[in-house]
């Protein structure tokens, strides 16, 4: 007795319940009760069952898209042009982004300024200058991005291609710096140590192996552009966010389900295809965070005998991205020369001028404060949803899971059809969900729930719940089967195996995707805020309507000083998973 | 195998597409400091306001038009956003722009010497109404002290940069007294005025401020459930939409190209048939003349509203 319980001491090996985990676990429980509590203190009744025909009215129409050949030929162009967008945009942030990346990563500074060496104080040093730099851009919303950069470059396509290759860049420099430091460094060490130049070693030791996960995510960043490239239509880079916006100006719904339909079309095409050019390349996951070492050897080895037998077939796919990516380009017709144009240049001063912060008074810093109480409110709540809701539909979404063969699937023919009905209906949420832009979740939220904090969070929840869902299920894809299948032969239930096996190895990577997505939902709050009505959201577009540009940069400065707080929070959380 | 060929004839079919439009589309010109070329394109884009699916078809003869009244090459540049359009405006982009009230003034307070010069014949005496959901107890009342009746429930305005949706029915609360302050909970921005009628009809909010025209129309298509939404107040008229012309094209086609423009659009004949078809798609009978100082009012509440800074 006493043996056996001396060995479960050591399996959990915790000394005593206070610690860092359990302080970020009671945290954690903190902040969604105190938002909780804050988007329902408003006192009113919450839902507004009175609405329940026009939310009707919104669904019925998915049944009845407008497809008149002269509405189709309009979506059909505008999804061209959407799709060139984020052909360019994420190209341009994947450049940029791989650059920021190695500037970011502690090991480059390492490399760089080796401890031993004099002057290495220097390196921890720049390291966390430009994390900190890399904040900045990622704080402000595309649509921001492009309202600034269409006051200082004017009407143009460049405007909508910068403002997405700004941000994401980024966010793309933030997530390769953490691919590269989670890479192992053994044959960068000893490249280092037989006196190889940094940059070589870097070369020959280090990109190869990072290179796979690069390139996954470089993919799945693809999938974001054209989110974004669909939202930046409204400022004029056309495309399929401007007809929608049109549409949804007179609540034409069928012609809005027409809208998203191609929509979802553009993102379902886009999953699969680079779904299967990642299991072509043998490695299958696309946002490689926090990946066990085990976990990773196997999902990310590349695989010779198929690498060779697919090499033509992917040969061909690399030659069509080749032959698109300048199409794409060439079609938008970028006007790059006014990014260094004189006029540029005049119009950037004024635009500094012009956006001199004034100080706020203490009356309108609490205003300030409280208003970022709800916008962060609003996040937590969307996240929490958002991510209970990712987690429970990627099983089922998952294809090792309850398909035939996989560690989950029901027995019998009845079971398998159940299985592939439960896989493609937990897709086709997860894809509908991430399709339809956010603000429009608001709207329709808006028709059934009474206006406050709550319309804005369930849209980010819905939203984001489409993209979690997604990346969690191939978490699970990627899952180290062995526990499952030993659990399975000793006879353990589904949910059993469940709680026992697939949670314990998955719940961190799981965690460490919704602290990832809430920093990108601080910013999206800014598409939700206003029509429901609540947060930072709500000022900042009153405050762009008005031209108020002292105003806007006090208000920009909220949103930055809140994603440096996310970002350190998520950082200090995953410290802490990493611990253990 | 199979799944390749069909990968493969998706991405074929989109590299063909992509040439296919890149073929037939026209180079953007733009005009100012940044293009070279002998006669740049008159840019000009529109703040789509209503039933704007009809957008291509109205770009299109308005092009057309523009093009064999002015014999200079006419651009329609798409923009949704009232920021957006007031931003292209002022650096120099859109040369003619059919903004609403308040976004007209804030453009031209924006690029010195800009002109409104035309609006529709309703434009002059243009209202907007407010309607209420039946179940917020409101009433029809035919004087503006009525308003005072709003205190204490929820309202919601359009886009916040509307004349209609929003700056003039603030303009008339504050007349009473009522303030933003005074309704309950915050006031709410449904972002246009349909999804205003939609938001009202729903009961989330009790209060809506919208465009008369839209109403009237809505009312006329039968789109509006009559039974839990209804008018309580028609405002007084005021100015509102017109087309705002900028400085830029009297250097680039000559003098008096302003006074041409005006002509071109105070010109549109509702007997001729094409004509006739665009004025419809504007929702105007005729475009009439129309000067800067008719907007003195709109500028006035618009800082007074702190929409002007």
């Amino acid at each position: 007795m006493s043996s056996s319980h001396a060995a479960i001491t050591k399996l959990f090996a915790w000394p005593s319940w206070v610690n860092r985990r359990s302080f970020w676990v009671v945290m954690v429980w903190v902040a969604i009760s105190t938002s909780l509590y804050t988007a329902s203190a408003t006192g009113t009744a919450l839902i507004n069952w009175n609405g329940l025909g026009q939310f009707g009215e919104f669904w019925l129409a998915s049944l009845n898209p407008d497809l008149s050949p002269e509405f189709l030929a309009i979506i059909g162009r505008a999804t061209l042009v959407t799709f060139a967008y984020a052909v360019c945009g994420t190209t341009l942030s994947v450049g940029l982004g791989f650059i920021g990346g190695v500037l970011a990563a502690e090991t480059w500074w390492r490399t760089v300024f080796p401890p031993s060496a004099k002057g290495s104080w220097l390196g921890p040093l720049m390291w966390r200058w430009v994390r900190v730099l890399l904040a900045f851009p990622r704080a402000i919303h595309e649509l921001i991005w492009g309202l600034f950069f269409l006051s200082i470059l004017g009407l143009d396509p460049v405007v909508a291609v910068v403002a997405i290759a700004i941000p994401f860049s980024a966010i793309v420099a933030k997530v390769f710096s953490e691919i590269l430091d989670e890479t192992p460094q053994e044959p960068l060490n000893a490249l280092l140590n037989s006196g190889a130049a940094p940059a070589t070693a870097w070369l020959y030791g280090l990109l190869p192996q990072a290179l796979p996960n690069l390139l996954s995510y470089a993919s799945y960043r693809f999938e974001c552009s054209l989110r974004s490239a669909a939202v930046l239509g409204v400022i004029g880079a056309g495309g399929l966010g401007y007809e929608i916006l049109l549409s949804l100006q007179s609540l034409r719904y069928s012609q809005l389900w027409t809208g998203f339909y191609a929509l979802i079309l553009l993102n379902g095409t886009v999953d699969l295809w680079s779904a299967w050019m990642r299991r072509r390349l043998g490695f299958t996951s696309r946002l490689d965070l926090h990946t066990p070492a085990e976990v990773r050897k196997k999902s990310n080895a590349l695989n010779p005998a198929l690498h060779r037998s697919q090499d033509w077939l992917l040969r061909l796919s690399w030659g069509l991205i080749a032959l698109v990516t300048p199409l794409c380009y060439w079609r938008l017709n970028i006007g790059w020369e006014r990014l260094w144009s004189p006029r540029t240049h005049r119009l950037l001063a004024d635009i500094l001028t012009a956006s001199r912060p004034v100080w706020p008074t203490l009356e309108g810093f609490q205003a300030l404060l409280h208003l970022s109480g709800l916008t962060l409110a609003m996040s937590i709540l969307a996240m929490a949803l958002a991510g209970l809701g990712g987690i429970l539909l990627s099983f089922p979404a998952a294809q090792t899971f309850l398909l035939p063969a996989g560690c989950l699937s029901i027995g019998g023919t009845k079971g398998a059809v159940r299985a592939r009905s439960l896989f493609w209906g937990s897709r086709w949420i997860l894809l509908v969900s991430r399709a339809i832009p956010a603000p429009i979740w608001a709207l329709v939220f808006l028709f059934v729930l009474f206006p406050g904090v709550w319309p804005g969070a369930l849209a980010l929840a819905i939203h984001n719940l489409g993209i979690l869902g997604r990346l969690m299920a191939e978490v699970n894809e990627n899952l180290d089967e062995r526990p499952v299948r030993s659990l399975q032969a000793l006879g353990a239930s589904p949910g059993q195996i469940i709680l026992y096996s697939v949670l314990p190895q998955n719940l961190g990577r799981f965690l460490t995707y919704i602290f990832y997505r809430w920093e990108v939902c601080i910013r999206e709050t800014v598409m939700v805020g206003l029509v429901g009505a609540a947060g930072l959201g709500r000022l900042l577009t009153e405050q762009l309507s008005s031209f108020d540009y002292s105003g806007l940069a006090i208000t920009l400065g909220c949103f930055i000083l809140l994603t440096l707080c996310v970002d350190w929070v998520s950082q200090q959380i995953r410290k802490t998973q990493a611990e253990f | 195998m199979k799944l390749f060929i069909q990968r493969a004839t998706v991405l074929g079919s989109l590299v063909l597409s992509l040439t296919a439009c890149a073929g037939q589309q026209t180079t953007p010109e733009s005009g100012g400091e940044l293009n070279n070329a002998e006669a740049p394109s008159l840019a000009v884009g529109a703040i789509p306001d209503q039933d704007p699916e009809k957008i291509q078809r109205l770009s299109d003869k308005l092009t057309a038009y523009l093009e064999s009244e002015l014999e200079v090459s006419v651009e329609y540049r798409p923009v949704t956003d009232y920021a957006a359009a007031v931003t292209a405006f002022k650096v120099g982009d859109l040369d003619l722009v059919w903004f609403g009230g308040l976004t007209g003034v804030q453009a031209r307070l924006q690029v010195e010497g800009a002109e409104a010069i035309a609006q529709r014949d309703i434009d002059e005496q243009f209202t907007s109404v407010f309607i209420a959901n039946v179940n917020s107890g409101l009433q029809p009342f035919t004087d503006i002290s009525g308003l005072k009746a709003l205190k204490n429930k929820t309202l919601t305005f359009g886009s916040e940069s509307s004349t209609s949706g929003r700056l003039m029915p603030q303009y008339f609360m504050q007349k009473t007294g009522l303030t933003l302050d005074d309704v309950k909970g915050k006031v709410g921005f449904s972002g246009n005025h349909d999804a205003t009628i939609k938001l009202v009809e729903a009961g989330t909010f009790e209060v809506g401020a919208l465009n008369s025209q839209v109403w009237d129309s809505r009312l006329e298509e039968g789109a509006v459930d009559q039974s839990k939404v209804s008018v309580v107040w028609r405002t007084s008229p005021y100015y509102d939409y017109h087309w705002v012309v900028s400085p830029a094209v009297e250097e680039r086609y000559g003098a008096g190209f302003t006074q041409k423009l005006q002509t071109a659009l105070t010109g549109l004949d509702a007997s001729v048939p094409a004509e006739k078809e665009l004025l419809e798609l504007f929702g105007a009978a005729k475009f009439i003349p129309t000067e800067n100082q008719n907007y003195a009012q709109i500028e006035e509440i618009g800082r007074q509203i702190g929409k002007i800074k």
